[in-house]
């Protein structure tokens, strides 16, 4: 049989900035569109070899449909043929989404699913791709590998360092700004109790601290009035009593 | 009781100056309930960084809001009546207050700072969708933290702390339960139809606009903690700076007065 045609398409991943075309175990494709058309015919299928990097040298196409290696068979072939779907998907005229998506089938795989499986991948890579159009007498035509894919690695969480980079000026303005007000309203109010007690320890009859001015209550005490001399009275100098001829009777206490 | 002119011009203002300190004590009061009543239910991401000092500053915030009403009223009656006694208990209370509120105001704007998006991304990844847990405590906040992430992402429209990238990244707790063909990313991340299930399942993987959350939610998270945190400080580093005005006017007044 003649050697399948080589297509000189190379698949690559699509350029467009998608989040979710390489992750830990899947990668999207460009869909391949008019590529085939030519070289294909209604029942041919078109699959897409998946080998890793280093090995895509030493793929050797599948003569048949019963001798692609499945997916489960990566490991140990380092290769594997998935994603078969009709040649007229990917026809000039059908309209579809425009990227395929490999390693997204999670359910396939392990307990003798229904091959092709489209299963996750099991390791970084990197891997090379081509698409390999399939008749019913083996291989027609295939694309060229594509470059390297690589695909992610997560690094650990405990790389991530949480402590801040610097504290905001915002936290500075307020801390000194309110410690020197406490700090002076503290100093005050020591002065001002201190200078009070110190006041009232030193100065007790005559207060004239600085601080403290007391107020004397002062008593009145009122002078003592004349009292009108008794009818028996010689008159004296006012003040001096009375001298009465009699016994005295009790005089007007001072 | 005898009073000279300096004592009676005084009167005036410092009532004044504790009639405003009397306000913004019932403001601040009800600025920390509003705050530690976590109306954008955050609080869960916060217990789980074991630093919530922010709310205990809104804590102490609430019973000094009170404290400073109630000592405004002892001012202003100790002021209308000269009571020598009166206004010396004022000062040393309000300087006990100034105190706590001093330590209130510093403790919110230092931790904010602790706030950085990476802390929340470590935690994120640590503990959304955590199944192993070790003890109580750590289920109690895996589960808060999952419960908090899930709304988020729903709410705000929003996935990761930076992005979606974040759980490519960096490995999670969440990868270990969910495959990574599977969940690039967490199914909150997804548009949500009205009944709460993904549009377009396969563009949300693959990250086709329109299907996924493409921004981070970093600012839903930071936005209301940074108004708690800087409500909390600014406002009572206002209080604070009239309130020593007041009491300086006070003591001025309390040293004049004669017996």
């Amino acid at each position: 049989p003649a050697p399948p045609a080589l297509l000189p398409y190379v698949p690559r991943v699509p350029p467009a900035a998608l989040p979710g075309k390489l992750t830990a175990t899947t990668f999207a494709l460009e869909r391949p569109c008019c590529v085939f058309d030519r070289h294909a015919n209604a029942s041919d299928t078109v699959w897409l070899a998946v080998a890793f990097a280093n090995a895509s040298a030493a793929f050797r196409n599948p003569p048949s449909r019963a001798d692609v290696p499945p997916y489960e068979q990566l490991p140990t072939a380092h290769s594997y043929m998935t994603l078969e779907t009709a040649a007229a998907t990917y026809a000039c005229s059908a309209s579809s989404p425009a990227v395929l998506r490999v390693g997204g089938d999670t359910l396939c795989g392990g307990q003798g699913g229904r091959d092709p499986c489209n299963g996750p991948l099991p390791s970084p890579g990197p891997y090379r791709v081509k698409f390999l159009v399939m008749g019913c007498h083996g291989p027609k035509a295939e694309t060229r590998w594509s470059d390297p894919i690589l695909l992610r690695r997560a690094g650990s969480p405990s790389t991530i360092d949480p402590a801040p980079v610097r504290h905001g000026s915002d936290v500075v303005v307020i801390a000194s700004i309110l410690a020197s007000l406490g700090a002076v309203l503290a100093v005050a109010v020591l002065c001002a109790t201190g200078a009070e007690a110190w006041g009232s320890l030193c100065h007790q009859d005559s207060g004239t601290g600085a601080f403290a001015r007391r107020s004397y209550r002062t008593h009145h005490i009122p002078p003592a009035l004349p009292q009108p001399l008794p009818p028996g009275c010689r008159c004296s100098p006012p003040g001096l009593g009375c001298f009465a001829p009699r016994p005295p009777g009790p005089c007007p206490a001072k | 009781m005898a009073k000279s002119d300096d004592t009676c011009i005084l009167q005036g203002p410092l009532v004044f100056g504790n009639v405003v300190i009397g306000m913004c004590g019932i403001a601040l009061t009800a600025e920390c309930i509003f705050f530690v009543s976590d109306p954008h239910g955050l609080y869960p991401l916060l217990e789980a960084t074991e630093n919530d000092d922010i709310y205990a500053a809104a804590w102490i915030g609430i019973f000094v809001g009170f404290a400073l009403f109630a000592l405004s009223i002892l001012g202003i009656v100790g002021v209308i009546k000269s009571n020598r006694t009166l206004l010396l208990v004022y000062i040393i209370l309000m300087l006990i207050t100034y105190a706590f509120e001093m330590a209130s105001c510093i403790t919110a704007a230092t931790h904010r700072d602790f706030l950085t998006p990476n802390l929340f991304l470590k935690q994120m990844l640590e503990r959304y969708q955590k199944s192993e847990t070790v003890n109580n405590n750590d289920k109690w906040m895996a589960e808060g933290v999952t419960k908090t992430w899930d709304k988020l992402m729903l709410q705000n429209q929003c996935c990761g702390v930076r992005g979606p990238s974040d759980w490519q990244e960096y490995m999670s707790a969440f990868r270990i339960t969910h495959s990574d063909a599977d969940f690039p990313w967490p199914r909150n991340c997804c548009v949500m139809d009205a009944q709460g299930s993904p549009v377009n399942l396969d563009g949300c993987k693959l990250g086709v606009p329109g299907y996924y959350n493409s921004n981070g939610c970093y600012d839903a998270i930071s936005g209301p903690m940074n108004t708690h945190a800087w409500g909390v400080a600014w406002f009572g580093f206002a209080i604070l700076c009239w309130t020593f005005c007041v009491l300086f006017g006070t003591m001025f007044y309390w040293s004049r007065i004669e017996y």
